[in-house]
């Protein structure tokens, strides 16, 4: 999952359901009982207000749209994907439920092949049915790389679809036409005669593609509609609210689509009549202002979480004005360390900077408890089904390690390694905060002999200088949070020899058959013990680091109902709120 | 007259064709690359090149300006395959941050601008001057201290510090406004008016002390000229003394100092349009400094040096206007 440097929360997805009782067609009225994917009862009508910095959605476009909080968004009031996770608090919040489909998807033996049948009743805003040929559609344009930019390629990395010389597929999306393999495409996602059920032939098996499709690149989009990059201005909903207004840096106002059909979605109650996002305001009036709970922003919720600043009024004394409508918890992303084992190949002299770091330290800079708490592996707890504790702190070095490092047994690693540890350049973005976690770095690795230098690298540049193997260093610093619940966007994304964040440069035959077999788990318990194990393996590796499980903070007003943290996007859970009369 | 304006429009313009090309190549010469923070998570090597090159970032910097030129007078063709599309003239660019054309989108912003401008200078002016008249009436009397003292006050606090107290005291927590929220004084005037007071109020603050002091201290010494002695020793009363002698003569500073702060906040409030959430062209091009989005800065820049460049020659003309002495030649 993406982290923008401005975004540093997660998401939420959408989902609910409001089976409704409405008979025909649209759905245009307003539902009062919740449905299957919803966490509780609400009642229908009134406006939620979403306050924001931020200028814009950063993404409309559903091929575009990989930034969790806006993946939370639109999946619970435009964008209806073939599954999503259900609206719940706790390990239940990671569980997909059938949103467009019927079911949960049916895959072939050995998963490489799924199947998804299309509900009767799903429709764009403008009243024309859903069929497997749109969503057919809106996969090809991830394709198109140079007008479908910033969102997801795993249609691109999954699909069975050949690759050209230079690495890229041979089909190029459907603006091309000259030079462009369609025919390929054609194959890998092939409809029903009865344009209701879409099969993905992949190139390897994937045990877990229904989660996969919870994203909104495998979202429909009519190609009558589609205008390439304009489409990102405007997309068309299939979901129980559409755009009204929609001005960058000021509002948008989402009012209900008359043509989305409930008896299609028993996931989105949609009980707000209305939505408004108030745009580019200011951080620390927004926590006034939830804070201060007077007129509409008794009704407001936030995409982001709460600035470090009102932190302490909302959460120190146990306020009885906040307990009700505040909570505290785990966002997506794991933050850590990944030593570059190309560079620094004795598993040893890896050990050694994991048992040399000063943690505690690492954790108080970042801002103490409300940023995290120290982690323990690349899989965070709240990615429940996966989670187990690795260990690595305990007694996987062959000894206890305590938070605040250990220089000396940091110290017997190198000397058992019969090696000289090599000088250690550690790659970092640039941020005031992380200088001071840069200069903890140093000193910590210090005490136990290692020399580091320093390359503190433009923040926005960051992750194009460490992607690139001749310019990264032995040490760089990353984040990472699952593109979907299932640690098989984790694991093979950080560690595997197809990762597209292996900043570890892992290149390990036995570790990667262990994750193709992973991968190809459709038994999803025995998947995550094997996930669990791999994440171990990685641990004692010492590929990397994890620091901080990072954490969230969120407050919203005293008539919003079924605010909880929604573990699926760490966001609050937007298309199952509704406004208390 | 006419050849004068004629000259001083002409040098506006080679101001801003330089202008803009200085944009360009300071931030070609910047070490944020545009291609590498629009690449997203899957930003390799590769994805930059072909960011580089959507962007039109590939081509020679003197292409990419000539690009710019030219799409001003006959607009241009962006995008590639079936997914083409047209930014008709006068194209200022295309905001591949923001998804839409800039000419559009610094029409959207300007007005907001503009209203926020007017109405401050308005506010900030008027007061200002019969302030300082009054306060150069009462030399040496508390009258005098009280209002320079009150000046100090206000042009001692920045305008995010007071904004910031205007908006925590009387919006949030006395809640006596609403939360700004801009919107067209022709589609709600109200609503219009409860957003703009505050900002208006924050700017006029501000500039009002630096004008009270100014022309204070400008109508004091045209007080002790000869010509004012000798009009009021023709017995004429103090009010014309004022109104036709003293005040016209000390206006031409004021005069430059109203048009070049005018100039610089209708360039952009950045600060106050920030704090207020208000959509101006401030807050667009702060946005679009910090998205790295080149097309949006230069329009935004070449926006501001047209303002400055305007109210350089409004400022020239009205000094003929005010003060016979001045020719323009």
């Amino acid at each position: 999952m993406k982290m923008t440097p401005k975004r540093r929360l997660s998401l939420v997805a959408v989902v609910a359901s409001g089976a409704l009782i409405l008979a025909g067609c649209g759905g245009s009225d307003s539902g009062s009982d919740a449905g299957a994917g919803s966490s509780d009862g609400g009642t229908a009508g009134g406006t939620i207000n979403i306050l924001t910095l931020e200028e814009q959605i950063l993404h409309l476009d559903p091929q575009r749209n990989y930034t969790g909080v806006d993946l939370a968004f639109m999946t619970g009031f435009m964008q209806r994907t073939l599954t999503a996770y259900k609206f719940a608090e706790g390990a239940e919040g990671v569980t997909i439920v059938p949103d467009m489909a019927t079911d949960l998807g049916t895959p072939n033996e050995d998963a490489t092949s799924w199947a998804f049948t299309i509900r009767d009743g799903v429709t764009f805003e403008d009243g024309t049915v859903v069929g497997c040929a749109d969503v057919k559609y809106g996969v090809s344009r991830t394709f198109a790389q140079d007008i479908i930019t910033d969102g997801p390629t795993y249609a691109i990395s999954l699909l069975d679809i050949p690759k050209a010389e230079d690495g890229s597929s041979v089909y190029k999306g459907p603006y091309v036409t000259e030079g462009n393999d369609i025919a390929a495409f054609d194959q890998a996602i092939t409809c029903s005669e009865d344009n209701k059920t879409i099969t993905f032939n992949l190139g390897r098996p994937a045990g877990d593609f229904n989660y996969t499709v919870t994203l909104t690149a495998f979202s429909p989009v009519p190609a009558a509609a589609d205008t390439g990059e304009g489409y990102d201005n405007a997309p068309v909903s299939t979901g129980p609210y559409k755009i009204s207004e929609y001005t960058k840096g000021q509002k948008m106002v989402l009012v209900r689509n008359e043509n989305w059909n409930r008896e299609s979605d028993d996931y989105r109650p949609a009980y707000p009549d209305q939505i408004v996002v108030q745009f580019a305001l200011d951080p620390s009036a927004i926590d006034q202002r939830l804070i201060a709970d007077a007129g509409e922003d008794q009704t407001g919720v936030t995409f982001a979480g709460l600035t470090p600043e009102s932190l302490a009024t909302v959460f120190a004394a146990e306020d009885p004005r906040f307990t009700e409508r505040s909570v505290d918890g785990f966002d997506p992303y794991v933050r850590y360390y990944t030593i570059n084992s190309a560079k620094v190949p004795n598993k040893l002299h890896r050990q050694a900077i994991v048992v040399a770091l000063n943690r505690a330290e690492l954790l108080t800079i970042a801002g103490g408890d409300f940023a995290g708490t120290i982690g323990d592996g690349m899989i965070k707890p709240n990615l429940a089904t996966d989670y187990a504790e690795s260990g690595m702190w305990t007694d996987l070095f062959g000894a206890a390690v305590p938070d605040t490092g250990d220089a000396e047994l940091a110290k017997k690693l190198i000397a058992d390694s019969g090696e000289p540890m090599p000088a250690i350049t550690f790659d970092y973005p640039q941020t005031p905060t992380n200088d001071k976690g840069a200069a903890s770095v140093q000193a910590s690795l210090a005490a136990a002999g290692i020399k580091v230098t320093l390359n503190p690298i433009e923040a926005g540049q960051y992750y194009g200088v460490v992607l690139d193997p001749e310019q990264q260093n032995e040490l760089n610093s990353a984040g990472w949070g699952p593109d979907w619940q299932n640690a098989s966007t984790v694991i093979p994304e950080l560690f595997g020899a197809n990762g597209g964040f292996n900043l570890s440069q892992v290149d390990d035959a036995e570790f990667e058959a262990r994750v193709q077999t992973a991968l190809g788990t459709v038994d999803r318990t025995a998947q995550a013990d094997q996930w669990k194990e791999l994440n171990k393996f990685a641990m004692e590796q010492a590929w990397a680091v994890p620091t901080r499980f990072g954490k969230v903070q969120y407050l919203w007003g005293s008539k919003v109902g079924n605010a909880f943290l929604w573990d699926a996007y760490g966001s609050l859970p937007f298309g199952d709120l509704y406004v208390m009369q | 007259m006419t050849a004068y304006v004629t000259r001083r429009l002409l040098t506006g313009v080679l101001i801003l064709v330089l202008l803009s090309m200085v944009v360009f190549l300071v931030f070609n010469a910047l070490p944020a690359d545009p291609a590498a923070l629009t690449c997203g998570k899957s930003c390799n090597p590769q994805v930059i090149a072909a960011n580089r090159i959507r962007l039109g970032l590939d081509q020679p910097l003197y292409l990419q300006y000539w690009e710019f030129v030219r799409a001003i007078f006959v607009g241009r063709t962006y995008g590639s395959g079936s997914a083409t599309f047209e930014c008709s003239a006068p194209c200022l660019g295309y905001s591949f941050r923001k998804g839409e054309e800039v000419t559009p989108l610094i029409l959207k912003a300007l007005p907001v601008t503009l209203w926020l401008s007017m109405g401050a200078f308005i506010l900030w002016l008027v007061p200002g001057v019969l302030l300082g008249i009054y306060a150069s009436r009462r030399r040496g009397r508390w009258q005098e201290k009280v209002t320079l003292g009150a000046a100090l006050v206000g042009y001692s606090f920045p305008s995010f510090f007071i904004g910031l107290l205007f908006l925590f005291f009387i919006v949030i927590r006395w809640q006596l406004l609403p939360y700004p929220n801009y919107v067209s004084p022709f589609e709600d005037p109200v609503q219009f008016l409860q957003t703009m007071i505050l900002p208006w109020l924050t700017l006029a603050l501000v500039f009002m002390a630096f004008y009270v002091r100014l022309t204070r201290n400008q109508l004091l010494e045209t007080y002790s000229e000869d010509y004012i002695r000798t009009a009021r020793a023709k017995g004429l009363s103090e009010g014309t003394v004022i109104r036709k002698h003293a005040l016209r003569a000390g206006l031409t500073p004021i005069v430059t100092a109203a048009g070049l702060d005018l100039a610089g906040l209708l360039g952009g409030a950045i600060i106050i349009e920030s704090i207020f959430s208000l959509p101006g062209v401030g807050k667009l091009a702060i946005s679009a400094v910090v998205d790295a989005d080149l097309a949006v800065i230069t329009a935004t820049v070449l926006l501001a040096g047209t303002f400055i460049v305007i109210a350089n020659i409004v400022v020239d003309l009205l000094y003929a206007v005010i003060d016979p002495r001045v020719r323009l030649t």
